[in-house]
């Protein structure tokens, strides 16, 4: 049961940011509504306006260019199978296939879900794999801004009141990349994601990283859900950039070790600090062991118990 | 504000609150009673219809939503006395016990096979994740969902 | 009568409720609206103990929409406490709140949104207190009281002897003995101990409680209510409103699940209070962490002490098991009582010591949860009996052969012999996990017995009416919850009286209408409920019978029933006929009664059981030993049940309870910090979910007819679940050689417990 508010449902971005401006505090964006209308059921918030930003067209697309650019209205069953996503970047449909419940991936969006900032977004950990920049609105113009700055904590962002989360854009990986994405939860919330993404270099690869080349050029891991925000983790990356593909494995240790030492986790609901701590080593050997796999062209048969592997 | 749409094939024009929720006017304005309030956080799924075929929680949606769209109920499955696959199947398997979870089910199990006709029992569980039940123990669920594909192949 | 095979007892007859459940069309209790019902809505304590110094309703009374707001200062014309055992809890807090959670006032509106509105006009002055949240802090020097004074007692006589321990959080005790456990424990060959604990643990019905209460002209009050039990819940209201029982009327529609939380009365006596105070009906209904701060499963730590012979011979039991029931004592003094009774389990012991306390704390109220205090008993000693297996170097399901009570024999004197073959469901539980065949390397496996005592004494009353037409009305009380009792008595009607089911019709429970049923709980409404309609059903059954020999001039024995008719050597008369012919026109009826009320006996605990529910569980687990994430991949569960009336619907219920108790064992607790419930609601509380339930799980049944229900049924349901964690528990002790004395198995938890044996 909600308390009341006013609706509004503006066509344009400028339309959407003026109310915006002129309502302030009073005022909520609502796209999906899935985070937004429980917090205001469980009385948490109290919005008296709800300006609905699904009318406003040029949110609502996926489109190709130099970046992949997901609107923030598209929603993450939009995402999932969407053939574009597939084909440029088929692990982010993947990950979206996985995102809560069939029923919130219906109706939850992209840009609801990075703007709300929940420590335990999937889509967030694995985006900053993907050299994610927002793009976001406002009645001073266009800016935008990479992920890592976008997020700045648990559920705070740096979108100013008055601005919108328009799309995000992401730079898709080359042929040749191995990934893969390995979230970990008994809970609602998943207790840690990991994302990795392997940039090989040689020419045989597809789009998937099968049958690639021979020498990690580039590495991306982020984790998300133990740390305040999801990050990256520079000290793992660099212990797996230039090791060749057939000695993956002797690294993935080190690299585990590293992404866990860079762990800052509070105990909580979802784990003691040092045994989320070890969950990152554990997920993100795992992870790599699996692009490893994928690199090689095999598909490992891979399943954890409360695990899941996209 | 004004909403039209169709429930269960019947045109509906309704004058519903901004913050009515779709469950609230199924429920009370549409004397609809299938759909349940359980969780109330959408984790559960009892409160689950679909719009334009999707499956949603109809307690954390707002009915303005549902303006100019097409909402199935479980009322709606049956076809007069026929009773759609599913329902059948579920009858059959002894998938039935209290109730409450079931028209979600039926709902969310219905929205997976007009997807994807031949699913697999991991098709199923993944489908059937955030519908939760307490009474069966989930097995019999699951078998009268594959059976219903089967059926209706 | 010749004696044929059974036509619809025994057969996987399609539930009398399905069809209206898949269309949407069973009402449950929010489902139901009367003309100018108020919502209520309730506020409650933030606070786990504090001082309760003014609550002002004064505002939320005046606002438009209001019809009334009330605080525990405005029950002036009713008894403001009730409790099955002590009566002890307020139906708004009196002077003081003694868990999060516990309503302080309350408000009835025109509807939801005004009533919530209303609440946030009602003013509260707490003084917090300190607070007793665990059983160490609740039993510990100094411990804060609870409750201090005198509740009265219940309405229960077998519990008209409570022994609170006056100036302790202990509200009972219980003491059971034979023998002489300390020379018996000193000259065993082999003496394990430990301490086990069971967390707290919510049912999660998916319908949480609601009830619809209204009085009406003649100052008579009728409750729909999500209860299991209406007459339970008409006394409670009696008492309070100091009306006879005749007026008061209790209706049960469909049940959103129960599992025990709807046991005894919990949210109707407030809602009838509102609706008094209203004059118009009010529907007062629990959202799901409300219902985690109306009822759970009561927390236990037990600590068990097993002494055997070398040769596997067990020859005492020594258990000290400490109850958290909780801020208010509900039904746990019995769930104690009851529990520690059969705390040695399935087993032949002659010495034997028992001692059980129930012990408020301030948190929400401990309740009945099927298995009723067992599954915290045998989470300890199927444990132990695990580790005594090992310690003798004996085959785990070798050593609870060995010792289990066999078919005949006595439990106690002066109650039912045991009337079941265990041996019979460890063999076929045995075999079918494939206990004697090797098992893969990353696989273990385990079981676990069980032995439980239904309520006693207890008492079922039934009514049976057969039509004109030949239909037939069944009046029972027993309540439908999901688990099929509904079908399962139109069955027993049908079988008797040898008409096709959808002759029979179930009317709803109903205490104006239905006669007295005791409770649907304990796993009783099979047998007991089931056997009182059996009786009326032969009653009905007689009276046709000795219309005819009457009217042909034949000897009854000489008739039988057989498809709505009743058939001489020569003639055979429709049931319709057959009225016509006993009341000379058309109309009329006849009535069969049937009242199944054993009485008090000499047994321990008043009353010998009915029958003694027993089962075996065997599971196969997997454990990721890295995150520490453990796998049921199979799960046998066979229950002794006599004959099972209904395979079907038995078979679901026991699939229902494995994966209930998979719940407690590797998913649910109920979390507190600072007296502060963390976790009571699904986005925080882990039920299993349909891919937590074990890929392989059969659960199959022992059917000797040996039961005193009808047609040899006896009760089932609660055999399902109480294995479960003992099972896996071993089962994982055989994989990876760690016990575990602590639930639920996280994968945390289990992590830790493997490091700390070393990988």
């Amino acid at each position: 049961m909600l308390r009341p508010f006013t609706l509004h449902r503006p066509d344009t971005s400028e339309e959407a940011c003026a109310l915006l401006a002129r309502l302030g505090e009073d005022a909520a964006v609502y796209a999906g509504g899935t985070e937004l209308l429980l917090l205001m059921k469980l009385g948490l918030l109290r919005p008296r306006h709800l300006v609905d930003v699904k009318r406003i067209r040029p949110f609502d697309g996926i489109t190709d260019g130099t970046h992949l650019a997901i609107g923030a209205t598209v929603t993450h069953r939009t995402v999932e199978r969407s053939a574009l996503v597939r084909a440029r970047c088929p692990l982010v449909a993947s990950v979206a296939r996985h995102v809560a419940n069939v029923r919130v991936r219906n109706v939850g969006t992209v840009g609801g879900n990075l703007a709300f900032a929940d420590p335990h977004s999937d889509l967030a950990t694995l985006f900053l794999t993907l050299d994610a920049s927002v793009e976001l609105v406002s009645p001073r113009g266009r800016r935008e801004l990479s992920l890592a700055d976008f997020v700045r904590g648990p559920w705070e962002t740096a979108r100013e009141p008055d601005e919108l989360l328009a799309s995000v854009r992401l730079v898709p990986w080359p042929p040749g990349t191995a990934a893969a994405y390995v979230k970990f939860g008994v809970h609602e919330r998943p207790t840690l994601g990991v994302s990795v993404a392997l940039r090989l270099d040689g020419t045989d690869g597809d789009s998937e990283g099968r049958g690639g080349g021979a020498r990690v050029a580039d590495a991306r891991v982020a984790i998300g859900c133990v740390n305040p925000r999801p990050a990256r983790v520079p000290a793992a990356e660099a212990r797996l950039t230039g090791v060749a593909v057939t000695e993956l494995e002797d690294v993935t240790g080190a690299a585990a070790e590293a992404a866990s030492a860079d762990t800052d986790p509070a105990d909580d609901l979802y784990g003691s600090a040092d045994y989320k701590r070890e969950m990152v080593a554990v997920f993100v050997r795992r992870a790599l062991r699996i692009a490893a796999a994928r690199a090689r062209g095999a598909e490992p048969a891979a399943r954890f118990p409360h695990a899941v592997v996209a | 504000m004004r909403i039209r749409l169709a429930v269960n094939g019947r045109a509906q024009d309704l004058e519903v609150a901004s913050h009515a929720l779709l469950l609230d006017v199924l429920r009370d304005v549409l004397d609809l009673k299938g759909a349940k309030r359980s969780c109330d956080t959408q984790v559960c799924g009892a409160c689950t219809v679909l719009v334009d075929g999707l499956a949603v929680s109809a307690c954390t949606y707002l009915a303005v939503e549902a303006d100019g769209r097409s909402v199935l109920t479980v009322e709606g499955l049956a076809d007069g006395e026929s009773l759609d696959p599913l329902q059948r199947a579920f009858l059959d398997a002894g998938a039935v016990q209290c109730g409450f979870c079931t028209s979600g089910m039926l709902l969310t199990a219905r929205a997976l096979l007009r997807e994807n006709g031949a699913p697999t029992r991991d098709d199923v569980l993944h489908y059937l994740r955030g519908s939760l039940c307490r009474c069966t123990g989930y097995r019999k669920i699951v078998d009268a969902v594959l059976t219903a594909a089967e059926t209706a192949r | 009568m010749s004696a044929r095979p059974l036509r619809v007892v025994g057969h996987p007859a399609p539930r009398v409720d399905g069809l209206e459940k898949v269309t949407g069309r069973a009402r449950y209790v929010t489902d139901l609206v009367l003309p100018g019902m108020a919502h209520a809505k309730v506020l409650r304590s933030p606070y786990a103990h504090a001082r309760v110094t003014r609550v002002d309703v004064a505002r939320a009374r005046v606002r438009p929409g209001v019809f009334t707001a009330l605080s525990s200062a405005d029950l002036t014309w009713c008894e403001p406490y009730f409790g099955p055992a002590f009566r002890d809890r307020p139906v708004l807090a009196i002077d003081v709140a003694r868990h999060e959670g516990e309503p302080v006032a309350a408000v009835a509106a025109v509807d939801e949104a005004t009533a919530t509105e209303a609440l946030e006009l009602i003013d509260v002055d707490y003084e917090p207190l300190p607070s007793a949240i665990t059983l160490e802090e609740a039993l510990g020097p100094g411990a804060p009281l609870v409750h201090t004074g005198e509740p009265l007692s219940g309405h229960f006589a077998d519990l008209s002897t409570l022994r609170p321990q006056p100036g302790t959080n202990v509200c009972h005790r219980f003491h059971f003995e034979r023998g002489d456990t300390v020379t018996a424990l000193a000259g065993a060959d082999l003496v394990v101990e430990d301490t086990y604990r069971f967390p707290p643990v919510q049912h999660v019905a998916l319908e949480p409680h609601a009830v619809l209460a209204a009085w009406d002209e003649t100052g008579a009050l009728t409750l729909w209510a999500s209860t299991q039990n209406p007459y339970s819940v008409r006394v409670e209201l009696a008492k309070m409103f100091g009306l006879p029982l005749a007026r008061i009327r209790v209706i049960v529609p469909h049940l959103g699940g129960g599992f025990g939380s709807k046991t005894y009365a919990k949210l109707e006596p407030l809602a009838a209070a509102l609706a008094r105070a209203a004059g118009r009906p009010v529907r007062l209904a629990a959202s799901v962490p409300e219902a985690f701060q109306t009822v759970r499963r009561c927390a236990a730590r037990v600590g068990t002490r097993v002494g055997f012979r070398r040769d596997g011979t067990l020859v005492a039991v020594e258990c000290a098991a400490d109850y958290d029931v909780g801020a208010y004592a509900d039904i746990g003094p019995r769930v104690v009582q009851k529990a520690t009774y059969t705390a040695t389990g399935p087993y032949r012991v002659p010495h034997v010591k028992l001692d059980a306390r129930a012990v408020y704390t301030n948190t929400t109220p401990g309740g009945a949860f099927r298995g009723f205090g067992v599954p915290q008993l045998a989470w300890a000693l199927e444990s132990l009996f695990d580790v005594a297996a090992d310690r003798l170097d004996r085959d785990p399901v070798d050593l609870r052969r060995q010792n289990f009570l066999a078919h005949g024999e006595e439990f106690a004197p002066g109650d039912t012999p045991i009337d079941g073959k265990l041996e019979e469901s460890l063999g076929r539980a045995a075999e079918a996990i494939g206990w004697t065949r090797a098992g893969a390397a990353d696989r273990g496996r385990g079981v676990a017995a069980m032995l439980k005592a239904s309520v006693a004494p207890s008492v079922s009353e039934a009514i049976v009416r057969l039509h004109t037409d030949g239909s037939v009305s069944v009046l029972a009380s027993a309540v439908e919850m999901g688990q099929g009792t509904r079908t399962v008595l139109a069955q027993i009607a049908a079988e008797v009286l040898s008409v096709p089911l959808a002759r029979v019709t179930v009317v709803q429970p109903d205490t104006a209408v239905t006669p007295y049923d005791q409770t649907t709980s304990s796993s009783r409404s099979t047998a007991m409920t089931g056997r009182a309609v059996q009786v009326a059903a032969e009653d009905v059954r007689e009276q046709l019978v000795r219309v005819v020999a009457e009217a042909l001039g034949v000897a009854a024995r000489d008739l039988a029933l057989e498809d709505g008719a009743v058939v001489a050597p020569a003639r055979r008369l429709t049931y319709a006929e057959v009225l016509v012919l006993r009341f000379g026109m058309s109309g009329g009826e006849l009535i069969g009664r049937g009242v199944i009320a054993p009485g008090r006996t000499a047994a321990p605990l008043g009353g010998s059981t009915p029958f003694w529910e027993m089962a075996v569980g065997a599971a196969e687990v997997s454990v990721d030993e890295e995150t520490g994430a453990v796998r049921v991949e199979r799960y046998v569960s066979v229950a002794d049940v006599g004959r099972a009336i209904n395979p079907l619907l038995l078979e679901g219920q026991d699939e229902g309870g494995v994966v209930q108790g998979l719940g407690h064992t590797l998913l649910e607790e109920m979390l507190y910090a600072d007296g502060h419930l963390l976790n009571g609601t699904l986005l925080a509380y882990r039920v299993p979910r349909a891919d937590d339930a074990p890929p392989a799980l059969e659960c199959r049944f022992v059917e000797n007819a040996d039961g005193s229900g009808p047609f040899g049924a006896k009760g089932a349901g609660e055999g399902s679940l109480i294995p479960v964690s003992p099972a896996v528990a071993n089962a994982l002790a055989r994989l990876t050689g760690v016990r575990f004395r602590d639930l639920p198995l996280t994968p945390e938890r289990v992590w830790r417990a493997l490091r700390a044996r070393g990988r």
